[in-house]
């Protein structure tokens, strides 16, 4: 392979021409490769950056990947503004135009049933988190259980008393955990009613999410852009609902539909 | 457009990370490499991963309903 040579860098799948000078930014060299009525939107990259050594190094710096992927996000934003597109993966490299040729041609029929399907919709995410010292305070004062331990605790001589407090630990979280099941799963449902599609995705632990409370739900729904209000409203209700609950409710978008275009498993596993 | 919802920058950085690292079409092909294959991602995969292990657990069997698993 040739050293410091140029390599192609996709950012989404088109179907209709983006209009790429209203795109690009002052460093992307952006431009659209046009197959069977599907537009690629690429750009041509130095080698050493995007290579698979260069890659490997700069998947380490931290900042780095902050600017190059929020410039791939940017990118796939503006074009979603004209067309409907199947966002790619960051990363996705072609050795030249002609491979990426050849990958449109290969996928060209999958391609265009996944934007058949995508048409008119846009995708929300979905987060909630859960304070649950807070959602336990509030499970000790609403439930009767509880608060009948509570009084047997203070009647009781120290002994028994200690294996009641035991006793009413394991109650409340059980019952913590019980409410934040029931929670993310009404919230999902509710949401999920409005929508085309909808997915739940891994929880994000604290390390990432840099947030006090924790995770309990991470979802992305598939939303008509006509009922996009119907979905808000039905998020501004949960939030009233839960929110003084000790969750928090999250709520982004739109975004180019990342979680809804998977290929079927079957071709993945071909190539 | 909608206005309701803001983006505020930290959280959007995470909501783009979790988009565009982890989601996304995936093929290979001609294609030289793919970030799934580098292991960097985040603070380490392996925190995120064990991470949300220990969630699942504490919050018993994950959701039913016909949705489609993370992969």
């Amino acid at each position: 392979m040739v050293k410091n040579g140029r390599l192609v860098y996709l950012y989404c799948v088109a179907d209709s021409e983006p209009k790429i000078k209203q795109i690009e930014g002052s460093e992307n060299n952006l431009y659209s490769i046009c197959h069977n009525g599907l537009y690629a939107v690429a750009a041509k990259v130095e080698e050493s950056v995007f290579g698979e050594e260069g890659l490997k190094k700069n998947m380490a710096d931290w900042e780095w990947v902050k600017t190059n992927v929020s410039t791939h996000e940017k990118i796939i934003e503006r074009v979603v503004a004209n067309a409907d597109v199947i966002p790619f993966k960051f990363g996705t490299l072609f050795n030249t135009d002609d491979s990426l040729r050849a990958m449109l041609e290969e996928y060209g029929e999958e391609f265009k049933a996944i934007l058949g399907r995508l048409e008119n919709k846009e995708e929300w995410g979905i987060k909630i988190y859960c304070d649950t010292e807070k959602l336990k305070g509030n499970v000790i004062n609403d439930e009767s259980e509880v608060l009948k331990i509570e009084n047997e605790i203070n009647s009781s001589p120290a002994g028994k008393a200690f294996f009641l407090k035991k006793k009413k630990a394991e109650l409340l979280s059980q019952i913590v955990n019980r409410k934040i099941n029931e929670s993310g799963q009404e919230s999902f449902d509710l949401l999920k009613e409005l929508s085309f599609e909808a997915r739940i995705n891994k929880l994000l632990p604290k390390e990432v999410t840099e947030r006090d409370d924790e995770m309990i739900l991470n979802s992305a729904f598939l939303v008509d852009k006509d009922e996009v209000g119907d979905f808000i409203n039905m998020v501004d209700a949960l939030k009233v609902h839960y929110e003084n609950k000790g969750f928090f409710i999250d709520c982004t978008g739109p975004w180019p539909p990342y979680n809804f275009c998977g290929l079927s498993k079957q071709k993945v596993q071909n190539v | 457009m909608y206005n309701v919802v803001t983006k505020s920058k930290d959280v959007t950085l995470l909501e783009i990370l979790d988009r565009v690292l982890d989601k996304g079409v995936v093929i290979s092909g001609d294609m030289v490499i793919s970030v799934a294959n580098v292991d960097l991602i985040y603070l380490g995969l392996k925190v995120l991963l064990s991470s949300v292990e220990t969630m699942e657990k504490l919050r018993g069997s994950p959701f039913v309903g016909p949705m489609q698993e993370a992969k």
